[in-house]
């Protein structure tokens, strides 16, 4: 409600004689994408699912802006929940029907810029795996085909010349959407014969979450970035009962506090950009990993090519009690990571991605051909080949290799 | 006295006219600005004549290698918000951001990436930079026609400092306003780009094209920007043009 007023007051400070503008864009997508296995615990070949999503952005003022978007969707797999409610927290374990996709005013004069509300923010340089962008969860429901979540926060920058200090605070946490547990991107365990796990929730920390970074952007770009709060991603806790039929783990969804200290780089070399990224992950909760997580990685933009190639490791300083965590960050390293596009045309592109486990033991390749049909409609085709061995983060999902067919309309 | 100082003076304006600085820093001059604003049209007609077309909407502030500006797609729809930052600098390349909101953040437009295309028109990043005159040695070639009108021909070269993709350029700058009639770019012999400026006309006293037609010879394709909506000396903050401000839309 505090927050509500704020906004509201700082809108009323703003509104004087400036002309007003607005600006909207918005899609209409429908996706269909195609697995020809089953998986263990999900039979389903076709999953069907469409996306509404509007964006406005209001300047009442030269001084404010407000931004807001919705997204409105409907599946045919149960991804999306049925009970139609707007979201705002994005804690539901499916997707909503309705969502605030993000909510937000802005306030700037000068150098100094204020953002308050439901917000995307990014930090770090790298792609694929990108260790300091702590304030970015994600939904990841179909795991290699994830889609940043906004998250509820007061932001507050100040950018003078080449240098850039960014604070976040955000009194409310915001995980990622894991995968449904009876659903083929939910990988488990082997268990032995009369163990079964029984879902037990999540318990949401309640504290919040800040983070500070500064950036110079001189003829090499680098950055350093603090962050105190919670792991986006779960951890899991297990606690066996004894029952007639044996026994059933209840698995309960945790978010561990961490503390962040990181950097990136990025250095313009004559053939070549190389980006760095690296961060420290420390937690006061001994349930959770200690490590650094960094990646390595190479640009190049030539003709209608655009080529990224680099590597992603790890180094695990304390091992946590938990039983188990979902974790892409850490489950991509190890790992060469490759990405090349091509543009075709004004209207047609490709591109390729890759990861591939240093150990051999897993693969991803994605391939996309899309294509731009008129003003408004874009045809895209994603073809998705995963292989290796079940004990693999990547290599758990052998069986969910997949062909998507997207159509989007925007408006 | 009168009588031997009048033919002096005049060779030495003729002198001075066809010193191929001065004609170039004329240009500039005629053209410096407190701010620029215009909405863009391209239409990109590829090889097989295929037409596309896209609309930016540009804002600038400051002149020359002292300037920032602002470019942002509102057309077609998928490309909506799409934006480019470009900080030009007096004595280098400039610093160049590009937004994409599909991502949520900016991306720094290395300077070896500056030759390709911006966005599949035929314009590159690097053809996206306002140019200042010292960092380029000139040469007057002659007198040319353009478009029926006579032209001064010369050929530009970066110096050390400037990196491009362009070994030399030749231009052609119109003796009657001083407006470029035609750019041709090339890497070492081969012409890469030609630049044709036509539809000139005078917008708050600045003489003006309002077509530039881009050509890629490497991929013969073209982009035809049409400029709309010129106004010069709108009033524009500086704190329009930051890596901040590249992430709003407006």
């Amino acid at each position: 409600m505090r927050c509500c007023c704020a906004l509201l007051l700082i809108v009323c400070a703003a509104l004087d004689c400036h002309s007003q503008t607005y600006t909207q864009r918005g899609s209409l997508e429908t996706q269909s994408t195609f697995y020809p296995q089953e998986a263990k615990n999900d039979r389903t070949h076709v999953v069907g699912e469409s996306l509404f999503r509007y964006e406005g952005f209001f300047n009442p003022s030269g001084l404010v802006q407000l931004a807001g978007g919705l997204d409105f969707r409907i599946d045919t797999h149960l991804q999306v929940d049925r009970d139609f409610k707007l979201s705002w927290q994005d804690r539901e374990t499916r997707r909503p029907i309705g969502a605030i996709r993000h909510l937000s005013a802005t306030y700037h004069k000068g150098p100094v810029t204020v953002e308050m509300g439901k917000q995307f923010i990014r930090w770090g340089k790298t792609d694929i795996v990108t260790p300091t962008d702590r304030f970015a969860p994600r939904d990841f429901l179909t795991v290699v085909d994830n889609d940043f979540l906004a998250v509820t926060a007061m932001r507050f920058n100040f950018e003078k010349g080449t240098n850039t200090i960014e604070a976040v605070w955000s009194p409310r946490f915001t995980p990622s959407r894991i995968p449904l547990p009876n659903q083929r991107w939910a990988a488990f365990p082997e268990l032995p014969p009369g163990v079964t796990l029984r879902d037990a929730g999540a318990s949401f920390p309640g504290g919040p979450q800040s983070g500070v970074r500064w950036n110079h952007a001189g003829a090499i770009e680098y950055e350093l970035s603090l962050y105190r709060g919670f792991n986006h991603l779960p951890s899991f806790d297990g606690t066996p009962r004894f029952t007639s039929t044996g026994i059933e783990v209840d698995v309960r969804r945790f978010y561990p506090k961490i503390i962040m200290a990181g950097g990136d780089v990025a250095a313009p070399a004559p053939w070549f950009t190389l980006k760095g990224e690296a961060a420290y992950f420390s937690s006061t909760d001994n349930r959770a990993d200690e490590y650094a997580l960094f990646v390595i990685q190479l640009e190049r933009q030539a003709g209608e090519w655009f080529f990224v190639g680099g590597f992603a490791g790890e180094a695990i300083t304390r091992n946590g009690s938990r039983a188990a965590d979902f974790a892409p960050d850490r489950g991509l390293t190890k790992t060469l990571l490759g990405r090349a596009g091509y543009t075709i045309d004004a209207n047609r592109n490709i591109a390729f991605e890759a990861a591939i486990r240093q150990n051999g033991e897993g693969v991803w390749i994605k391939s996309e051909y899309s294509q731009l049909l008129g003003q408004h409609w874009r045809a895209t085709l994603d073809l998705t080949l995963i292989s290796g061995d079940t004990g693999d983060f990547l290599g758990q999902y052998n069986r969910n290799s997949h062909a998507v067919i997207v159509l989007r309309y925007s408006f | 006295m009168s009588r031997v100082l009048t033919p002096a003076f005049s060779i030495f304006f003729i002198l001075l006219q066809l010193d191929p600085r001065q004609i170039v820093e004329e240009a500039q001059r005629r053209t410096t600005t407190q701010s620029q604003r215009y909405e863009g049209t391209l239409r990109v007609i590829d090889a097989k004549n295929k037409l596309t077309e896209k609309r930016w909407q540009y804002d600038r502030i400051g002149s020359h290698g002292a300037s920032k500006a602002i470019l942002r797609f509102t057309a077609p729809p998928e490309v909506k918000g799409v934006a480019l930052l470009v900080l030009n600098h007096p004595d280098r390349s400039s610093d160049q951001w590009m937004w994409t909101p599909a991502l949520n953040r900016d991306r720094r437009i290395a300077l070896q990436d500056r030759s390709t295309r911006f966005f599949g028109t035929d314009f590159s990043f690097e053809d996206l930079e306002e140019r200042d005159t010292n960092q380029f040695d000139f040469r007057l070639l002659g007198e040319e026609s353009i478009d029926g009108t006579t032209c001064w021909k010369l050929q530009s070269t970066p110096r050390q400092a400037k990196v491009s993709q362009y070994t030399h350029s030749y231009l052609w700058i119109r003796k009657d306003n001083y407006v470029f009639a035609q750019i041709e770019n090339y890497n070492k012999d081969q012409l890469v780009r030609r630049a044709h400026y036509s539809d000139i006309r005078n917008d708050q006293g600045i003489w003006t094209a309002h077509q530039i037609d881009m050509h890629d010879l490497k991929r013969n394709s073209h982009t035809i920007l049409s400029i709309e909506k010129l106004q010069y000396n709108v009033p524009m903050k500086d704190d329009a043009f930051t890596r901040e401000a590249l992430s709003r839309e407006s």
